[in-house]
């Protein structure tokens, strides 16, 4: 049976050059290879973000994903969403208003919720039925 | 004889160069940056030079792109402006023309001139619809002495001219913007310095394009500008000379001032770039780029900065005085 840790929230420094990378991903990494890491990564405080900032969310992304777990961005300051459209990877990541909301989100369907035994479109086939049968 | 001065942003020349690097494209004096392959201070200098002025100076701290103007580091600009405005009326000038340059105005100056004849008033201020132009005309001979020109200009109370063609006063980087596209669009008479290659698409001397590169109209390829493959260049996009776009980046609605390098596979839209400053208008955010794999400065190499110059001195239309 696969378990989950809680979900870390962990807030991304005001500049993410090489150096501020390195101290960032020495707290973060051993967190990543925990059994499905789910992570909120809090950008409200970055300013500027170098290639190497975005290389580094790209790997965790990676290595969450790698371990079945999940890694969402809130609270983009407008500094750091003007330089993931610039580098195109705006829409690679999940992101999110606030912090709550992206922990909420890792708790909005759990997965036990959706029944697994009908498919998702049993009920378009009903309506189309009954649609059917009207005409 | 008519003459006229036109003035650089004196608010710009105040500042120190460290506050003005840290306030990036915010800041600039957007009528001295190369617009379509010329400022436009520069183009109001050559319109006045070919309408009717006999003389035109220019007197600026950030010397526009392209144009040998004349410049200062020492004194203040408002100190030339009025010694050049001395020069005039010792040199028996009737009118002088005073510009203040913020604004990018489209001036029928023989028009104003007349009215500036028929209300008899020492000082005649231009108006456009959405305020007043830092723009006189001036007698000298009846101008009194030891008076600070500007102070004085901005305190007299003149006879107010209305001008009927296009004015955009450049106030920040959307104005700029938009300027760009009003001249793309037609919808005033600046246009754009280069050949237009296809109907709406407008190339600078020794613009090169790869042929995997896409340039959608309407657009401008600055002079000595290399744009790289699989790159797209759209929706009223100019890219100023001696700038380098990078493979596979797209650039929607933007502007790239010149000597400016913009890296591999980005996707720049609604912003303006200056070497490492890129300022977002849709965000009203400005960055300094840290990475040069990213955006900076382009650099020239020996040679072509040597076909660069002659090129300059070939297409300069304008000299500093006379």
């Amino acid at each position: 049976m696969l378990t989950s840790g809680p979900i870390v929230v962990m807030q991304v420094p005001e500049i993410l050059n090489v150096k501020e990378v390195h101290n960032f991903m020495e707290e973060l990494g051993p967190l990543l290879e925990s059994n499905r890491p789910r992570v909120v990564l809090d950008c409200s405080q970055v300013r500027s973000m170098e290639s190497a900032g975005v290389e580094m969310l790209l790997r965790c992304l990676e290595e969450v994903l790698k371990r079945d777990g999940d890694l969402k961005l809130a609270s983009l300051s407008p500094e750091a969403e003007v330089i993931l459209e610039l580098m195109r990877v705006a829409r690679v990541f999940e992101t999110f208003q606030t912090c709550e909301d992206a922990v909420r989100s890792f708790n909005a369907i759990p997965a036990d919720a959706v029944p697994q035994d009908t498919p998702w479109y049993a009920n378009v086939f009903n309506e189309l039925g009954v649609l059917k049968q009207a005409s | 004889m008519i003459g006229a001065i036109i003035i650089g942003d004196e608010t710009a020349a105040a500042e120190d160069t460290q506050s003005a690097s840290r306030a990036g494209l915010c800041r600039r004096s957007w009528a001295t940056v190369e617009a379509l392959g010329k400022a436009p201070i520069a183009r109001l200098a050559e319109s006045l030079k070919t309408q009717l002025c006999d003389a035109v100076s220019v007197i600026v701290n950030d010397p526009p792109d392209g144009q040998d103007v004349r410049t200062t580091q020492t004194a203040s600009v408002a100190d030339l402006a009025a010694a050049r405005f001395a020069e005039y009326k010792g040199d028996g000038f009737e009118t002088v023309l005073v510009v203040r340059c913020g604004a990018y105005v489209e001036l029928d100056a023989a028009e104003m001139l007349s009215f500036h004849g028929e209300q008899g008033s020492m000082v005649t201020r231009a108006f456009a619809d959405d305020g007043p132009i830092d723009l006189w005309m001036v007698d000298p001979s009846v101008w009194p002495e030891r008076i600070p020109l500007m102070a004085a200009l901005l305190c007299t109370r003149p006879a107010i001219y209305r001008s009927k063609g296009y004015v955009n006063q450049l106030r920040n980087a959307h104005d700029f913007r938009r300027l760009v596209l009003d001249s793309f669009y037609s919808r005033c008479g600046l246009r754009p310095h280069g050949s237009e290659i296809k109907p709406r698409i407008w190339n600078g001397d020794g613009a090169q394009i790869d042929r995997s590169a896409r340039v959608v109209a309407p657009a401008f390829i600055g002079r000595n500008v290399h744009i790289s493959s699989e790159c797209l260049i759209t929706r009223g996009s100019n890219v100023e000379s001696n700038s380098r776009v990078d493979f596979g980046t797209v650039v929607e609605d933007s502007s790239i001032l010149p000597d400016s390098y913009v890296g591999i596979g980005l996707d720049l839209s609604h912003s303006i770039v200056d070497g490492q400053n890129l300022l977002n208008l849709q965000h009203n955010v400005n960055l300094e780029i840290t990475d040069p794999v990213v955006m900076r400065k382009n650099t020239v190499s020996g040679g072509d900065r040597k076909s660069l110059a002659s090129l300059e001195s070939r297409q300069m239309a304008l000299s500093s005085t006379e």
